[in-house]
């Protein structure tokens, strides 16, 4: 028997049966899955491995959970089966301060890591906003990005090695400097539907010497937009880049006062990091740039509590919304920057017939939007109006040369939206990975894939 | 007399023309070996001759440059110095550092999957490209990624085509992001004798500006810098504002001096193309008469493991030049004789000796006839099996490059 088994392999206190302890498992932040019929914690790699013979001996599916705060049902149990929580896996294993890497386990908190090597002068990149709850091996599934992977790139540019459980409970390593296939590239974003990940060599950066945020406020949403497009084509990058607009400022104010002007039409929260001189000269460059696009306010924070508070302003935007709505749909759209001012102009379009209100908060630097559509889960007509705007926003981004998901993923939420931007050929292309790691479709299913993608024909 | 058959060769205009010619081979049973710049052909194994050189040259279209976007697309033929070229009319580029670039081909240059020695800086190549086409063995062709910067829709699949060395299919397109490119680049060359080298490679890897690239090298003679100094010589590059070049500089000055380095030269005309030579030298041939191997790992043992394949070739009476990598790990070590028939009776014993230190240095230059007989790519990976698998699905009939690869693929 399944429970047996697995209590005999890992111990009583790894595994999970009772109903109510099951329930919350099915559950990820977006939506509610099956009920598993088992939810294990492990320890080690090994229990993983021996986890997931038992699991295929017995045909149950799999599904790999971080913290649970995927946004598209990444970790929700489609089919039920065997949730595999790493919760209990959650250390820095080993610290390589003179080569700047870490070894992790896939269950430590992002921030944790970033605090754990501070002492070091080190921290690492990607820094999505639920980084105060989800993990490094979440953050591996999604290829999870974040304001600063503007400029440091996102997960799959800091991963080095791979530590992984395949479909048969067998372990195998990959590393960037291996001769062979990039199967590090291939599994991370892969939302873990290719094998698990139990441990991660990760690259940390150096801190820099000096941290600016700015923030600008503008009467017209255009002109912020614009605003953006002019610090990218004026040849800086900065390490992050975002926006806000009207309707997100004044709850993000309230709950965080960090300073925010609740009256501006859109703001832009800026932040670059470098040596001192050059700081100062990008300074006086963005300033002029603000300015030429009509900044009605531009001021620099003055030290390290305003720079925290502005983007603990700008990370709990979120949970901020509870003042101004029962629910938000948050979606997650990615055009090329030039294109921001329609795009944003397509969120409106798509979503005032319908007489919902949207808000904007979302990574303008690298054109990454995250509309959040307000609206009270009671409502049966609202919910149908808010996915219906939903589609409307994601077929606006893909006309507009952009894709449908730029950091949450595809889970389940996206699955038949895929076929907007691939081909069949293209999808059955990518199916034939998925022929390899998951031939019997045991691995997070109903994941990524429309239904009806099945293994290619070869010719 | 035996003629041999001249070696058929297509070079197709037209990806629609490249995906009939692939299928057709691959109905037929006809093996193909699939050519960019050439530039890399001495690296991998000696391979028997295949039924149909396809040349990707013909593909030489820079699709779009998307200057405010910072995202461009180009045919997988364009020469990676042509599009540099492009990329800098609108002060831009994306950091695809290989050997012999003018004749190197975007496609190519990224299906070898070369690390690039301005990786820790910038990132590596694979990690600029966003969106990609590739024409699979049946004459399938795939699309994977888009035109934007951040992208999660389905796997990665261009992770998994760049550096597969051609034997999974065959890129005709990439999309990649773009920087802004530097304002300035200067090179600092100093003289460094053996002794003094572990201090300067420590003050090197602590300095506050990074440097964009790091060498320490020995031999190479004038083709890396000039001077024939055989006792050894750094070679730093910086890149950036003018304010961030002359603070590397004055750091760099001072930081050498104290691991009892005295002069360094600056060199800002013809920083770049020293920098082009540095890359070159990694997969310079001896005539006939030389193998260069590549060992990847860690910055912190990079000198140790140059040291240990050099005292490995030099004992058994080999030449050797040597160049190492000092922000990314990467060694070159190519070991040469005066001639070939003394080299052929030297590099057998040698090459086992050095393959027991590093079972994972590869060959990644040679035109040498005896490197046939070696085992160009070192100890298959972990995973090789799972890379087989993939190399089965996406190649069963083995049309593509076949035994270019590690592990037989």
């Amino acid at each position: 028997m399944l429970e047996q088994r697995l209590i005999d392999a890992l111990g009583a206190d790894a595994v999970k049966t009772a109903p109510e302890d099951l329930a919350v498992y099915a559950f990820d932040a977006y939506s509610e899955g099956k009920l598993p019929t088992a939810v294990v914690q492990p320890g080690s790699t090994r229990d993983v491995a021996a986890a997931v013979k038992i699991a295929k001996d017995c045909g149950e599916p799999i599904v790999a959970r971080g913290a649970g705060t995927g946004l598209c049902g990444g970790a929700i149990p489609a089919n039920g089966g065997v949730v595999f929580s790493f919760a209990r896996m959650n250390r820095v294993l080993e610290l390589d301060v003179p080569n700047r890497r870490a070894r992790v386990q896939p269950g430590l908190i992002n921030l944790d890591l970033s605090k754990a090597v501070a002492h070091a002068g080190l921290f690492y990149a990607p820094d999505p906003s639920s980084q105060k709850v989800s993990t490094i091996g979440g953050n591996i599934g999604t290829n999870a990005g974040g304001p600063h992977c503007l400029s440091y790139g996102t997960t799959v540019n800091h991963v080095l090695e791979l530590e992984i459980v395949d479909e048969n409970g067998d372990v195998f390593t990959t590393s960037v400097d291996d001769a062979g296939y990039d199967l590090t590239g291939l599994l991370v974003g892969s939302e873990g539907t290719l094998g698990m990940v139990c441990s991660a060599w990760v690259r940390l950066l150096r801190m820099p010497e000096t941290v600016r945020v700015w923030l600008a406020a503008f009467d017209d949403v255009n002109a912020a937009s614009a605003a953006v497009s002019g610090i990218i084509g004026a040849g800086i990058i900065p390490t992050a880049l975002e926006m806000m607009d009207r309707v997100m400022l004044p709850p993000i104010e309230a709950a965080f006062h960090a300073g925010y002007p609740t009256d501006a039409a859109a703001v832009l929260l800026i932040e670059n990091a470098g040596f001192e001189d050059e700081m100062n000269a990008h300074e006086s460059q963005i300033r002029d740039v603000m300015k030429e696009h009509g900044a009605t306010t531009w001021r620099a924070a003055r030290s390290q509590a305003e720079r925290d508070a502005l983007w603990a302003g700008r990370k709990g935007a979120l949970g901020a919304t509870g003042r101004i709505a029962p629910n938000y749909y948050i979606q997650d759209v990615v055009v090329p920057r030039t294109k921001l001012p329609q795009a944003l102009q397509a969120v409106e379009e798509a979503c005032a017939p319908q007489g919902i209100i949207a808000g904007n908060v979302f990574h303008a630097g690298d054109g990454n939007l995250h509309p959040l559509l307000l609206y009270d889960r009671g409502d049966r007509k609202q919910v149908a109006a808010v996915i219906e705007a939903g589609n409307e926003i994601l077929k606006a981004a893909v006309d507009l040369g952009g894709t449908i998901s730029g950091e949450h993923g595809i889970g389940y939420e996206k699955r038949d939206t895929l076929t907007r931007i691939f081909s069949t050929e293209d999808l059955a292309t990518m199916a034939r990975v998925r022929d390899v790691f998951n031939p019997h479709n045991a691995l997070n299913p109903e994941k990524i894939f429309p239904p009806g993608v099945g293994c290619a024909e070869v010719r | 007399m035996i003629v041999e058959a001249a070696q058929e060769r297509l070079v197709p205009k037209t990806v629609e023309q490249l995906c009939e010619i692939v299928a057709e081979c691959d109905r037929a049973g006809r093996s193909v070996r699939i050519e960019g710049g050439k530039t890399l052909s001495g690296f991998g194994p000696v391979l028997a001759q295949a039924d149909l050189v396809l040349a990707t040259i013909g593909l030489n279209a820079i699709i779009t440059h998307e200057h405010h976007d910072l995202t461009c697309a180009v045919q997988s033929g364009v020469r990676v110095a042509q599009l540099a070229a492009a990329l800098a009319r609108h002060g831009q580029f994306v950091p695809i550092d290989v050997p012999l670039c003018k004749r190197a081909t975007v496609g190519g240059s990224l299906a070898s999957g070369w690390p690039g020695p301005r990786r820790h800086l910038y990132g590596r190549a694979r990690d600029f490209v966003i969106g990609s086409q590739i024409a699979l063995a049946d004459g399938t062709l795939a699309y994977a990624g888009g035109m934007v910067v951040k992208n999660v829709s389905g796997y990665d699949m261009s992770k998994l085509y760049i550096g597969s060395f051609g034997t999974l299919g065959i890129l005709t397109r990439l999309n990649f992001k773009t920087l802004p490119a530097p304002r300035r680049r200067r090179a600092l060359i100093a003289p460094l004798p053996e002794a003094t080298r572990s201090r300067a490679v420590s003050q090197i890897a602590a300095l506050p500006v990074v440097p964009a690239a790091a060498f320490c090298v020995e031999g190479f003679g004038k083709s890396v810098d000039g001077t024939d100094d055989i006792d050894g010589r750094v070679l730093l590059y910086f890149e950036g504002s003018d304010e961030i070049v002359d603070r590397a500089t004055l750091q760099t000055r001072s930081a050498l001096g104290r691991a009892g380095v005295p002069e360094t030269a600056i060199v800002d005309t013809g920083a770049s193309e020293s920098f082009d030579r540095s890359l070159n030298a990694c997969i310079a041939n001896k005539r006939g008469r030389s193998i260069t191997y590549r060992s990847l790992g860690l910055p912190g043992t990079a000198q140790e493991r140059a040291v240990g394949l050099r005292d490995v070739c030099n004992r058994h009476e080999l030449f050797t030049d040597v160049l190492f990598d000092v922000m990314n790990g990467d060694v070159f070590v190519r070991a040469s004789e005066r001639d070939a028939e003394r080299f052929a009776a030297k590099i057998g014993l040698c090459h086992a000796e050095l393959r027991a230190l590093e079972p994972h240095a590869v060959i990644v230059a040679s035109d040498a006839p005896i490197r046939a007989t070696f085992e160009p790519w070192g100890a298959p990976p972990p995973a090789i099996e799972k890379m087989r698998a993939l190399k089965a699905r996406f190649d069963p009939h083995g049309t593509l490059n076949a035994g270019r690869f590690i592990g037989g693929i």
